[in-house]
This record gives C-alpha cells, sequence and structure tokens, in this order.
C-alpha cells in the first residue's frame, strides 16, 4: 500500500500545481461571491436613478404618482453624510420648454421622442439628465376610465388612457408604480363618489382567514412550514449539480492523467516498480484527494460567503445558511461524491488504461457523459416528488444512486432506500473497480487500436 | 530480508519460459542464467520476442509455461527495489522538474523522499545535467531525456539493471556516455542485461551475447565463441593467379572481392578473400604466396564481425520481421 500511496501523493502534488486545478478551486467561489454579494450590490448602488417628464393635463394625478413616488426612497442610514442621503429611485426632470404641455398626447409622444431616445437630454436638479420614460394624463382621463357597468353601455370613450413612454421594456418598476397610484385614486373616488366609506372598504379587503402550512414529519409544536424548509427541500438540487461537476471534473482529470502516462510511456517504467493494482489505486487516492481538496475549498467558501452575507439577518442567506445547518446535506454531499467518484473513475480508469490518445478516449467518453446526462435533467422533478416512482427507481440504480439519493436527502426516504441503495452502491462500485483492475492489468500495455467492448468482456472474464 | 540461497543464486535464471498471445508464440522455451557482475547483450531482430521477454523476467506480463528466478525470489516485484529497469519506449512525466523524476522513481524502489532527492542530485551532477536539474523535463533535449530516463532507472543503484534498446535514438556521443554509465554500474558489480539492434555496443560492453529469433534462443555465450560460428578470413590483393592457394590445407573457400574498375573479366581481378579453418594458420598461406610468386600488394587476417554472425544467424529472420 505503500507504493499506492507515493503514487497518490504524485498524482495530488502534481495536478495541484497545474492551473486547471486553482482555476476550478477559485471559480466556484468567485461565482458565489458574484451571485450573492454584485446581485445585492447592483440592486442597492448600482441600479441608475431614472428621469421621467409627467404631462398630467388632468390636473389631477401628478400630485398622487409624486406621492407614492415619494415613498419609495431608501431610508437614511444612521450617521451617513448629507451628501449619501438616499435618493428618490425615479426623479421627476422638468418638461422641456419647446414642448407644448397642452397639445393632444399624439402630438405631444412626437414632439417628445427626441429626448425618449436619447437624443436631447432634460434637465433635473439643476442638471442634465437623460430622458427614461414620459408619463401622459390626457385631458379627458375621466371618460376614459373603464367602469364595468359603462363599458357594456358603451358610453366610455375610446383612448389610450394613461400612455407610458418608454425605449426600456425591462424595467416596468415605474409603470406599475404609476399605474397603481393612479388607479387607487381613481377607485378611492369612485368609493366616495358612489357613498362608499373607503376606508371600511380597506378593512373588508384586509380581512382574510389565516392560511398555515404545516409538516406533519416536523416536531410536534414546530410543524409550520417556514422559508427554510422551503429552502431544505429545494437545496439538494442545487448539491446534485454541484455533485455533477465535481465527479465530471476530476473524473476528466483522471482521464487525462492516465492517457498522458500510456502516450508518455511512462507506464512501463510505473510497473517495473508498482503492480498495476496499486498503480489503479494510487491514481484513484490521488486525483480523490484532488476532488476533495476542491469540493471541500468549494463548500467553505459557500457556508463562509453565506456567513459573511447573512450577519444574522434572516434574509435569504441567513435562511438558506439555516438550511444548510440543520440538515444533513454538507455530510451527505461529501459521503455522495466520494462514492459517486469512485464508481465512475472505475470506468474512467478501465477505458483510459485502453486508449492512446484523448482522441480516442472521446468515443468511450461520450457514452459515460450520455449516462451522466440523466440526474442532471431529472434535477428538478425529484424534489417536487422525492419519494416518487422517478425518484426511487432511479435511487436504486447505481450510477444515478449518488446524485438522486442527494436529491432526496432532505425528504427524509425511507430507511430501506437510504440503506439498501448505499449497500448496493458500494457492492457496485466494488464490482466496478475489481472489472476495471482486470482490464487495467491489460489494457494499460497495449499499443495500437483500443479493443472492443467484447475484448474487453473477455478480459474481465479470463 | 536475504536468505543465504537468495545471496547465493544467479541474479536473473530463466528456465523453459514460453509466452502465448492467443495462438501466436512470442517466446518459446527459452532458457538462461545470468552471472552475477556480468555484462549480457540481448540480440535479436525486430519482433524476435526480446521486449516480452524482458517484460516477463520484470513480472510486467507472465509467462504461459516456464519459471523465472530474479535476485533468487520468483517474482521481480518482489524485489524490485534492486531491480533497474529501462523499458524501449521511453518517456517522462512533461511537466516535473528534472530531478524530481528521478526522485520520484527512485521513491518507488524504496529511497525515502531526502536520499532521493539528494541522489538525484548528485547523478545530474555526475553526468552533466546539473543546470537542468530545476528544469521541466519538456524543456530536455532527446538525448538529455535519454540520460534522465537511465539516471532514474538507476538511480536507488540496483543489483540487476535491465536496460531495452539503451543506445536507440541517441547521436554517438550520447551512445558513448551511456556505454559509460553502463561500465561504471559493471565495475561496482551490478549486472546488465541489455538488448540491442547495434553489434558495434554488444561486442564493446559484453563478455557475452543471448541471440534470439522467432522466440526461440539461438546462440548463447561468449563473443568469441559466436564470432567462431564463422570462419576466420585472409584478404589479398594481387594482380596474379592465386589458384595454387586453393589447394592448401585449411583454406575453405576462395572469392572475388568486389570488381574493379573497368574490370572485364576474372583476369582483371584483384581482391580476393579466403575463409580458412579454425585450426589454419594464416602465415601458411603467406608463405605460399612467396614461395609461388604470387606478388601481394595486401594481405589482411581479419576476425568475423558480430554483425556478421548476427547477420548469417537471424538474417533471413530479420528480413522477414522487417516486412512483416
Amino acid at each position: 500500500m505503500r507504493f499506492a500511496f507515493l503514487v497518490a501523493w504524485r498524482e495530488y502534488a502534481e495536478n495541484a500545481k497545474t492551473r486547471g486545478f486553482w482555476i476550478g478551486l477559485f471559480m466556484f467561489p468567485v461565482i458565489i461571491f458574484l451571485s450573492i454579494s454584485v446581485s445585492v450590490l447592483l440592486e442597492t448602488k448600482g441600479t441608475p436613478i431614472r428621469h421621467y417628464v409627467l404631462v398630467d393635463q388632468s390636473g389631477q394625478f401628478a400630485s398622487v404618482v409624486e406621492s407614492r413616488l415619494d415613498k419609495l426612497t431608501p431610508p437614511a442610514q444612521p450617521g451617513a453624510a448629507a451628501s449619501k442621503a438616499p435618493q428618490r429611485p425615479f426623479q421627476r426632470a422638468a418638461t422641456p420648454a419647446m414642448i407644448d404641455t397642452n397639445a393632444d398626447l399624439d402630438s405631444l409622444a412626437r414632439d417628445l421622442k427626441p429626448w425618449l431616445r436619447g437624443e436631447k437630454n432634460v434637465e433635473a436638479n439643476g442638471r442634465e439628465v437623460k430622458l427614461d420614460a414620459a408619463i401622459l394624463i390626457p385631458r379627458e382621463i375621466e371618460k376614459q376610465i373603464v367602469r364595468p357597468r359603462a363599458r357594456l353601455a358603451g358610453s366610455t370613450a375610446a383612448g389610450n388612457g394613461i400612455e407610458y413612454w418608454s425605449a426600456n421594456l425591462a424595467d416596468t418598476r415605474l409603470r406599475d408604480e404609476v399605474e397603481q397610484a393612479v388607479n387607487g385614486e381613481i377607485r378611492r373616488r369612485e368609493y366616495l363618489a358612489r357613498g362608499l366609506d373607503s376606508a371600511a372598504i380597506r378593512e373588508v379587503e384586509q380581512t382574510h382567514a389565516p392560511f398555515a402550512s404545516l409538516n406533519p414529519k416536523k416536531e410536534a409544536g414546530r410543524e409550520a412550514v417556514s422559508g427554510v424548509d422551503i429552502i431544505r427541500q429545494w437545496a439538494p438540487s442545487g448539491f446534485v449539480y454541484l455533485l455533477w461537476v465535481a465527479i465530471f471534473t476530476i473524473s476528466q482529470m483522471l482521464l487525462n492523467n492516465i492517457i498522458e502516462e500510456k502516450s508518455n510511456r511512462i507506464i512501463e517504467v510505473l510497473l517495473s516498480s508498482v503492480t498495476p493494482g496499486e498503480l489503479m489505486m494510487g491514481k484513484l487516492l490521488g486525483i480523490a484527494a484532488i476532488g476533495l481538496t476542491l469540493v471541500g475549498a468549494w463548500m467553505a467558501a459557500l457556508i463562509g460567503a453565506l456567513s459573511w452575507n447573512a450577519g444574522g439577518a434572516p434574509g435569504i442567506t441567513g435562511q438558506f445558511l439555516l438550511a444548510l445547518k440543520t440538515s444533513n446535506l454538507v455530510p451527505m454531499f461529501l459521503v455522495y461524491f466520494l462514492l459517486g467518484y469512485v464508481m465512475y473513475a472505475a470506468f474512467i480508469l478501465a477505458l483510459g488504461s485502453v486508449c492512446n490518445t484523448i482522441k480516442e478516449a472521446q468515443n468511450y467518453m461520450a457514452m459515460i457523459t450520455m449516462a451522466m446526462m440523466v440526474p442532471l435533467l431529472t434535477m428538478t422533478f425529484i424534489p417536487k416528488d422525492p419519494n416518487g416512482t422517478l425518484a426511487r427507481v432511479l435511487s436504486w440504480i447505481p450510477i444515478y444512486t449518488p446524485f438522486t439519493m442527494m436529491n432526496r436527502v432532505n425528504a427524509d426516504p425511507p430507511l430501506i432506500d437510504l440503506i439498501g441503495t448505499t449497500v448496493l452502491l458500494l457492492a457496485s462500485t466494488a464490482a466496478a473497480l475489481w472489472m476495471a483492475g482486470k482490464i487495467f492489468r491489460i489494457g494499460i500495455l497495449r499499443t495500437g487500436q483500443p479493443p472492443k467492448i467484447v475484448e474487453m468482456f473477455r478480459w474481465i472474464k479470463g | 530480508m536475504n536468505t543465504n540461497s537468495q545471496l547465493d543464486a544467479p541474479p536473473l535464471e530463466l528456465r523453459n519460459v514460453t509466452k502465448f498471445y492467443g495462438d501466436f508464440k512470442a517466446v518459446d522455451d527459452v532458457s538462461f542464467t545470468l552471472a552475477a557482475g556480468s555484462i549480457c547483450g540481448f540480440l535479436g531482430p525486430n519482433g524476435a520476442g526480446k521486449t516480452t521477454t524482458l517484460r516477463m523476467i520484470l513480472d510486467i506480463i507472465k509467462p504461459s509455461r516456464g519459471s523465472i528466478t530474479v535476485l533468487g525470489r520468483p517474482s521481480a516485484l518482489e524485489v524490485r527495489q534492486r531491480i533497474g529497469y529501462l523499458p524501449e519506449e521511453k518517456g517522462l512525466y512533461k511537466k516535473m522538474k528534472t530531478w524530481s523524476v528521478i526522485a520520484y522513481f527512485a521513491t518507488l524502489k524504496g529511497l525515502t523522499r531526502k536520499a532521493a532527492k539528494q541522489r538525484a542530485y548528485e547523478l545530474l551532477e555526475r553526468y552533466g545535467l546539473k543546470d537542468f536539474a530545476a528544469k521541466p523535463t519538456e524543456a530536455l533535449s532527446k538525448g538529455m531525456s535519454q540520460k534522465v530516463q537511465m539516471l532514474a532507472s538507476i538511480a536507488h543503484d540496483p543489483e540487476l539493471v535491465i536496460l531495452d534498446e539503451p543506445f536507440s535514438g541517441l547521436d554517438p556521443v550520447n551512445q558513448q556516455v551511456m556505454e559509460e554509465m553502463m561500465r561504471d554500474m559493471a565495475a561496482r558489480k551490478r549486472t546488465i542485461l541489455f538488448s540491442t539492434h547495434v553489434m558495434q555496443h554488444a561486442e564493446r560492453l559484453c563478455e557475452r551475447i543471448l541471440l534470439i529469433a522467432k522466440g526461440k534462443k539461438i546462440f548463447d555465450g561468449a563473443i568469441a565463441d559466436a564470432k567462431r560460428i564463422l570462419p576466420r578470413r585472409v584478404r589479398i590483393e594481387t594482380d596474379d593467379d592465386i589458384g595454387p592457394l586453393r589447394q592448401l590445407s585449411g583454406v575453405i573457400s576462395v572469392e572475388p572481392v568486389g570488381m574493379p574498375r573497368g574490370a572485364a573479366g576474372p583476369k582483371d581481378l584483384t581482391h580476393w578473400e579466403l575463409q580458412i579453418g579454425e585450426k589454419a594458420d594464416p602465415q601458411a598461406i603467406l608463405q605460399l604466396c612467396f614461395a609461388r610468386g604470387i606478388r601481394l600488394r595486401g594481405f589482411n587476417q581479419t576476425d568475423p564481425t558480430l554483425h556478421e554472425v548476427f547477420m548469417r544467424l537471424v538474417g533471413p529472420e530479420a528480413r522477414e520481421a522487417a516486412f512483416r
């Protein structure tokens, strides 16, 4: 075994020096960091102030719109300098002087187009700024209000109603705010016109029966389903993806490594010093250690980033962190990573030993990759029915056991599934390693065309 | 621990070793023994079974029949720390540093990491590669790479060294270096078995050769004995009739050598080769020439070369293998 460890140590040391390893090591933490921090940063600081012009020919709604938009101003940070005072995300700009605000909406819109297209700038707070949107409220808006009975009677005037002009189709926040402000005011007036107490109506609208989601599998008294529970149910899918990436990455590493030794003709010297079994075991252990280093760093980065970002707050990252801490996700991930890796490594070792070039290996690798696609395709279905037929069938197929059971880990799968599939996976992995050893022993010294599958079966039997 | 019987045992012994690949017999009933501290050349044409035999000796592949004893043990893997091997197909880890490759193979042969590193630097310095010690092996020339591989195979100071085509691909200068390395080892009583196609190396290095063709051993003995397989030769140059020499006792044959420019027929032949028996005296030829008035412009007695012996013994096989 000493020689297997020597081989393993070389594999680890040499692979840890490669650029690919370091890229793999840092890529995931960087992605985690970016997805958690940068999105928050962009949300809070990166979203630019949008400028609009509001022409309210009816003279009825400008104040309610402004009042609603005022409420969007974020609260001031205690102790922050005055220059850092939070700003309203939507700022009203002065309507350009040459625009006739009393013209009909068609003319108004036509006249405003050079500003809306960015060809000209408007003025806001003493600065020239780009105009993002124009809100045009027609003089006769009252006649265009849609009332169900009036519409049936055909007494509603034709027209677009309030027009929202903007070249930015993706950001609909301003449009939504204006629409809600105007319609809220129209309804308030409608209640008054009909002699209804709008305050009473608001109270009625807020009247409801409490509705709780409860999980019978949870501890008595704590059955209520929380955000953490939802995350806990869906988080395994993320881990399945991570598992897939980790196993796929290091399987490729193992394959490249064997092909390099075969094509560089080092294998024969190695085999005069170690047995094929020791060589195979050394490679398996060395690359497993590389994989564990990678996933260990990824896990540490994930938990570190979540802890740093959550800071004890009950936000989504805090809930995710709690979900991780209160479930077996991380330890089960490591278990299934190791079992899954050894299972796939057995196939890779066998096929790598019979190929002389990466090109030759790709033909065989395509089959393994195709088989490995199944867990990705079923990844999002399994959490919806984690103990259903699809999940249970896939769990009992050893090459899919690590991925499927990882996906079911938080759904309390039956004990028979948990223990039975693990025992089957262990037995299949041992059998796969035994068969791989048989092929490896013969294939590793073979040159020329790779053998046919039938021939490899003969080696196993012989 | 080595028992007395293991210490007394020859470094290498093959008994009736046969290897089949399917129906093809790659090695056919080969037996030989190597004496401790000897250099033995393992010769044979392409496809003769040399590499297969060497791989069986190293227990990389198993013989179909027969037994192999290496340093007193039935498997080379049991005594791998005492064996060095340089395979025919040579390669190194491209990204590893030169010293590190040598040290790695030395640790696989039982040296500690520290001792292996020290030994790697020592060897690189001795063979003029010290400046390349910290460079990746991909920076080495082919000759240097081959030297490094040789150093990697002997870094643990093995008792038995097996070299498969150690000279292939080397320029004459590096071939010389390789020969020196082998002589160094032999001087320290290490046993060396090496295969080669270049007879001059075998002639210069070996006391003994093993010749195989089509998997069968066809000669096993001292180089001098191998040369006795072919008759000795005397070459003479004269314008006179050499007819009387044909009748001399001990002369086996007289053949013209080449045809001089402008020669129209036998009368114009001037160079002759006489094959003589083992006990024949070349001086008798010289005396007969003087007695019969044959005026000599040249007289030269030569022994057959190993190359000629090789060509005689396996020539047809070699040609067959070349076209196979």
